[in-house]
Parts: structure tokens; sequence; C-alpha cells
């Protein structure tokens, strides 16, 4: 599936673009405080010091902030990222962490699945080299231990993942 | 058709599908940097100590960026452990080397390697040209050459040696040339691992282009 309003590559350039940005800070604070050290040691009056030091100190403020800057536009992106990944394949870790949940057996998780890609019954037999009734008698057992009646709403419990509601406790089933 | 369940990264043991900008910048330059100082600048010329002062703020930003950056660039991502070091060559050479989420154990001590003896290089030259920054010394030069020597008095240390004689500038090459070692050994290591484990370790520190498919 494509998302075609969220392109990664655009989201991947402003991190670029604040990393540079702190990479240039860092450089202005090293080499003004190397100067300035340098200075005060090799003539020891202190009458322009005291200023250096001011701008030192906001040079290195500097930097923490831009560097703040990034970690939080960094974590904002992974969390689009996140969302993207739910949105464009990896879908399908979370409906495997949700077939844990429920226990199905390996068995069931596959037929489940293919199920959920829209097969129907003869097509998942065919593909899984099983008879028609053992594929029926699984999936049954998955919409029992899903707690639903037929495959329509079993299907439903996922498209709310992708709606962005939360993602892993439709159904908390003992069991 | 790929398996559409497997994905290492939701259970959070998959290296990055892309560095963190900052990670990938100062890897460059620093490579960068050592590559030209090393081989190509004049010993204490200008250049030379603009590139190692540059290198040296690079260094400062990633180690700083190793306890606060993201997850897999904080050096608790990849602690030097030599015995974990060990026993993930033995599961490259036996095909069952695991995933990590950040630089593979051998990776990880090879870094701090790099790290500690740029440290010392750095070190070193700040010791053989008396902690003089580039602009300082361009303006020595500039005073000594317009006929001001008295700068060359007040140098403690003369302009030649430093107050530790000629140490500092031989530990200097020496380590220098320990870097190129390593840099050779790195890339043999990122190549032997990128093709046992089957995956460009490349591209994650240039753009990422090669992102896995879900
Ligand atoms: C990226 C790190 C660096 C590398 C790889 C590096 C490498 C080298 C090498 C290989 C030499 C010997 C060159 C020759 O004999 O002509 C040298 C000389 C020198 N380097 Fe560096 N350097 C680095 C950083 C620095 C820094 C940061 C400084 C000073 C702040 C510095 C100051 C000097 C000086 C003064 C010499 C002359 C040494 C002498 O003749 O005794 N270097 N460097
Ligand atoms: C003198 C040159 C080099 C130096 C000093 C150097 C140093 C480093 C360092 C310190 C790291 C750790 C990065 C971090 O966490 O900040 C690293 C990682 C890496 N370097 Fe280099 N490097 C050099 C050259 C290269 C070259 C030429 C390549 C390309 C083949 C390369 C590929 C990589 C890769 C792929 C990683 C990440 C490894 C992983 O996935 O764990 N490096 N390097």
């Amino acid at each position: 599936m494509k998302v075609p309003f969220l392109k990664p590559g655009s989201q991947r350039r402003r991190p670029v673009a604040v990393a540079t940005f702190l990479v240039v800070q860092t450089l202005a604070a090293v080499f003004f405080v190397g100067d300035a050290l340098g200075e005060l040691l090799s003539d020891a009056d202190g009458t322009h010091s005291s200023f250096e030091m001011l701008v030192a100190v906001a040079l290195i403020t500097g930097m923490i902030f831009g560097g703040m800057e990034l970690r939080r536009t960094l974590e904002r992106m992974r969390t689009q990222e996140a969302a993207l990944a739910v949105a464009s394949g990896a879908l399908a870790d979370v409906i495997r962490a949700q077939f844990a949940n429920w226990g199905l057996t390996g068995a069931e998780q596959d037929v489940a699945f293919l199920g959920l890609k829209g097969l129907d019954v003869a097509e998942i037999a065919e593909i899984r080299g099983s008879a028609q009734g053992t594929v029926r008698a699984q999936l049954t057992k998955v919409y029992a231990k899903a707690g639903v009646s037929n495959r329509a709403q079993f299907a439903a419990l996922f498209v709310e993942d992708l709606l962005g509601a939360s993602l892993v406790e439709p159904v908390a089933k003992a069991g | 058709m790929a398996d559409p369940w497997t994905s290492e990264r939701q259970a959070g043991i998959a290296p990055p599908d892309l560095w963190d900008p900052l990670v990938r910048i100062s890897h460059w330059g620093i490579a960068f940097i050592v590559v030209m100082n090393a081989l190509f600048t004049k010993g204490g010329s200008p250049l030379h100590l603009w590139l190692g002062w540059i290198g040296m703020a690079l260094l400062l930003l990633r180690l700083v960026w190793g306890v606060l950056g993201p997850v897999e660039a904080r050096f608790s991502a990849f602690p030097p452990s030599p015995r974990a070091a060990l026993s993930h060559l033995r599961g490259l050479v036996s095909g069952r080397a695991p995933q990590y989420r950040s630089h593979n154990p051998a990776g990880a001590l090879m870094v701090y390697a790099f790290w500690v003896t740029l440290a010392v290089v750095i070190g070193t030259g700040l010791l053989r040209t008396g902690g003089q920054t580039p602009m300082q010394a361009a303006r020595d030069a500039a005073a000594v050459a317009s006929g001001d020597w008295s700068v060359l008095v007040t140098e403690t240390d003369g302009g030649g040696e430093s107050r530790f004689g000629t140490l500092p500038g031989e530990v200097h090459t020496v380590a220098a040339n320990l870097l190129l070692i390593l840099a050779a050994l790195h890339v043999a290591g990122v190549a032997v691992e990128s093709r046992a484990m089957r995956r460009n370790l490349v591209a994650p520190m240039l753009t990422g282009s090669k992102r896995r498919r879900g």
C-alpha cells in the first residue's frame, strides 16, 4: 500500500539540516573556546576574558539546544515512521503479535493470515496442500479464539489498527 | 514471495536502516580528515591543524551524542566487550551470528579503538603545537613574516619541540599510522560482515537507500 503524502525522503532532510547546524555550532564553540583559552594562557590579563566567557557560554548553550532539537526531531520522525510502517506492510507484525496474543497455533496463524488477505477456503486449502474441511475447521477455531463469528468481523479488528486506534488489544480473551 | 511475517525491527534487535545524521556526518568527516592528515597534508601545516581541530570538534560531538543521542548511537547500545566480540566472530565463521541493535560487538571494539587512538593523535598534536588554534598559529606566522620575532620568544617551547621533547611528535606519527591500519581492518571488517549477514552495512551510513521491506 502506498501512502503518497508521506515521502520518507523529504522527511529525512530535516534532521540532516538540524545536524549540520549542530556541527557548525560545535565547530564555532570548539574554535572559540580554544582561542580564548590560548589567549588566557599566553597573556594573563583578564580584560576581555569575561566577555569571551559570555560568548563561550552562549555558544555551548546553543550546542545543547541544537542537540536537544535534533533528538526531538529524530524521535518525532520515528513515531511517524512507525505509524507509516503499520500502513505499509509492517502491519503484518502487528497482526502477528495479535495472533500470538490469541494463542493461535502456527498452522492457524498461516491460515488466518491468508484469510485476512482475502483468499477463500478452497484457495487456502490449495496453497497449504490440505483438505478444505481442515481449513474450515482451522478458521472456525481462529474466529473463536479472536472472539468473533465470521471473517468480516475478524478483518474489522485489524482495520481499526490502520485507522489509528489502539494497536494491540481489540479482544482481551482469557485463554 | 518473501515471508510477509519477518521483521526483526518489531522485536527491537535490528540495526538501523539509516544511522542518524550526526553519526553519519561525524563518521565521514572524521574518515576524510584522518585520511587527509595521515597521507596528504604536511604535518604541522595550517591545513593540517585546521583539519585536526575540525576532527577534534567532530569527535567531541560524537562522544556527547554517545550519551544524549538516540538509542542505537549511545555507548550503552554497543558496550566494549572482547568476549562478546570473540563469540560474534566465531558466530560469523559458523554462519550463526545474531543481529544487534547497533554496532556488532567486534565492530564496537573497533569503534572504541578508533576513538582512543584518535584522541591520542589529537592530544599529542595539541601538545606538539602548545594548544594553538589554527587561527593563532596563522596570526603568529603573520607576525613573524612581518618582522615581529617576539612571538617566538614568548613561546616557551621555542616553536620547535614542546616541553615534552620530541615524544609527542613521535607518538603522534605512530598513532596516526595506527589509525590507518585500523581503518584498513575496519573497511575489511565491514565488507566481511556485510557478506556474512547478507546486509549492506554501508548504505545505512550513507543515505539508507537500500531500505528493507517489511
Ligand atoms: C586527524 C588527526 C591527525 C592525523 C591523522 C595526523 C597525522 C599526522 C602525521 C602522519 C604526521 C607526520 C607527518 C610528517 O612527518 O610529515 C603529523 C605531523 C604533525 N601533526 Fe598531525 N595529525 C592529526 C591531527 C593533528 C592535530 C589536531 C594537530 C595539532 C593540533 C597536529 C599537529 C601536527 C604537527 C605539529 C605535526 C608535525 C610533527 C613533527 O614534525 O614532530 N596533528 N600528523
Ligand atoms: C579512516 C577512515 C575511517 C574511520 C576513522 C572510521 C571510523 C568509524 C567509526 C568511529 C565508526 C563508528 C560510528 C559511530 O558510531 O559513530 C564507524 C562505523 C562504520 N564505518 Fe567507518 N571509518 C572509516 C572509514 C570507513 C570507510 C571507508 C567505510 C566504507 C566502506 C566505512 C564504513 C563504516 C560503516 C558501514 C560503519 C557502521 C558499521 C556498523 O554497521 O556497525 N568506514 N567507522
